[in-house]
């Protein structure tokens, strides 16, 4: 079997909220956390507007603190907006979030996985959760399992995995369900070099199944081999939006950590 | 409410108490070890004034502080999931708040009806004879499993409260050990003292045991009052901790 026969690309058939081509749709978010000491306002995220197309890979990148996290939580419906719209799957993350929940998968920076369970069972739990019937669990767990090369360990308890090792039941677990649309945050932090390779493969190859996938990361690289677009986000605002090429071409640069430097090391450069 | 979601949340449960040693300690091995310790050391002690072994007086408050410990494993396997991302995690998947507090309920229940199994059966075989009859045995079990309601909510409350794990191990001690001195009927207090523990549920847990081992007629009012007022104690100490960990719980 080729790795992209390993994933089903026809049950990919939850029904979308409306004829919206956008899978995504966020419209002057804001995001404002309220201090009760020195620091009396936070803006985590100030004024974004984007729209991420349906099986488009769309990276969020962003120094620490940029505010890519707190867009992703919204989005996932585990904090509210301050201000502004945002439709995920057509849904509006105020109103139908049972729905939206229904939509996504999410990978989040963290490695949240039952340590005292093995790789099986803590997908297997994963896909309880969404109703994923047994059968489809196993047949699914058993592709990704193999893609990944954590076929050998499913059986070994998550305590006794590598930091790359959870990292990628990590991103399975995000999948189980077959998710239309699937957030990835940081989803290769830690990653020695050849598993971040494997794992980047993996990725890409979610491409064919017309996955909806937003992207943040650190790794500039993993943003310009994988992102279809990406959105540079800065102090919470939306500095450049675009393909990775026609921003390393409109800044005239050689790549794109070189644009990310120039936009976002501006203050750091400039000494503000 | 998915039956699905349910059962998967509930199978977690049961298995972090193999999996994880703070829980299968305090909810299985700390009950066992505290019967046989009471048990050989006062089985054959002899109470003048009633004629029972110190051991027989002690069986109801053995029981009641099992249900009582469980506010450790409740409070530090919320805050450990908290910590480690699993709440917020499993609250991006389309799981209700009613799935997954009615899992953690359930499965906390089952477990309280577990521990009564097992101590029951280790003092049975430590010479203990309830005067009970079968009835009076079965309403033991309910009471302990309602019971297990109030300290499913302390543990909730403490979780509410604690940074994390380890400290929620310690804070839930503000909830056991008073219960513990006070309304566990494990030591003779005076009257006004006792009084204090009217306000604790762990206080009717054990007087009723107390009343249905000794043989008391289940037509006695006295347990039926236990029961009433057991039951409200339990509602509301399980729906604050609800409330509480759901609106400062930070998940």
């Amino acid at each position: 079997m080729s790795k992209s026969e390993n994933i089903d690309n026809t049950s990919n058939e939850l029904i979308f909220g409306s004829a919206n081509p956008n899978a995504i749709e966020v419209k002057d978010l804001r995001k404002t956390y309220t201090g009760k000491k020195i620091i009396k306002e936070v803006k985590a995220v100030d004024g974004i507007s984007f729209s991420i197309n349906k099986g488009e890979i769309f990276g969020l990148l962003g120094p620490n603190g940029a505010g890519k996290t707190t867009i992703i939580n919204i989005l996932c419906g585990l904090i509210n907006q301050t201000e502004g719209d945002a439709f995920v799957g057509g849904y509006d993350v105020k109103k139908d979030l049972s729905k939206i929940k229904e939509l996504i998968g999410v990978c989040p920076q963290q490695a949240a996985i039952y340590q005292y369970l093995n790789a099986k069972e803590n997908i297997e739990l994963f896909g309880n959760l969404y109703l994923v019937k047994k059968e489809e669990i196993n047949k699914r767990m058993k592709g990704f399992l193999d893609l990944l090369g954590l076929s050998e360990a499913s059986n070994r308890k998550a305590k006794k995995y590598s930091g790359g090792m959870l990292r990628q039941l990590n991103l399975i677990i995000a999948l189980i369900s077959d998710p239309p649309i699937l957030f990835l945050d940081e989803p290769t932090v830690g990653m020695d070099p050849r598993v971040r390779r494997t794992t980047w493969k993996f990725i890409n190859s979610l491409k064919e199944t017309n996955k909806t996938i937003v992207l943040t990361t650190h790794y500039i690289e993993e943003a310009e081999a994988l992102c279809d677009r990406v959105a540079i986000i800065d102090y919470g605002k939306l500095v450049a939006i675009g393909p990775p090429k026609e921003l390393i071409e409109k800044h005239d640069c050689k790549n794109l950590e070189e644009v990310f430097l120039k936009i976002t090391g501006r203050r750091i450069l400039e000494g503000i | 409410m998915k039956r699905q979601r349910i059962l998967a949340l509930m199978k977690i449960q049961y298995k972090s108490l193999i999996g994880v040693p703070t829980t299968l300690f305090i909810m299985l091995l700390l009950p066992i070890a505290l019967t046989i310790i009471f048990g050989l050391a006062f089985g054959s002690v002899i109470m003048e004034d009633t004629g029972q072994s110190v051991f027989e007086f002690l069986v109801p408050g053995l029981f009641a502080l099992s249900g009582l410990f469980m506010i450790i494993p409740v409070a530090s396997s919320f805050s450990e999931d908290r910590e480690k991302g699993l709440l917020k995690r499993i609250n991006t998947t389309p799981t209700t708040a009613g799935e997954f507090m009615g899992s953690h309920l359930l499965s906390n229940m089952s477990m309280a009806i577990l521990q009564v199994a097992i101590i029951g059966i280790l003092v049975f075989i430590m010479g203990y004879r309830s005067e009970g009859a079968i009835a009076g045995i079965f309403l033991a079990f309910v009471f302990m499993v309602i019971y297990s309601l109030s300290s499913i909510g302390l543990g909730l409350i403490t979780a509410t409260i604690a940074k994390n794990a380890k400290a929620a191990a310690g804070i839930a001690w503000i909830f056991i050990l008073p219960q513990q001195m006070l309304a566990s009927g494990l030591y003779p207090l005076p009257d006004s003292t006792r009084a204090i523990s009217m306000f604790m549920p762990l206080h009717y847990a054990s007087d009723a045991l107390t009343l249905l081992f000794d043989g008391i007629a289940l037509s006695d009012f006295r347990i039926w009052v236990d029961l009433i007022v057991l039951i409200f104690f339990s509602l509301v100490i399980v729906s604050a901790g609800i409330l509480l960990f759901k609106k400062y719980g930070k998940v």
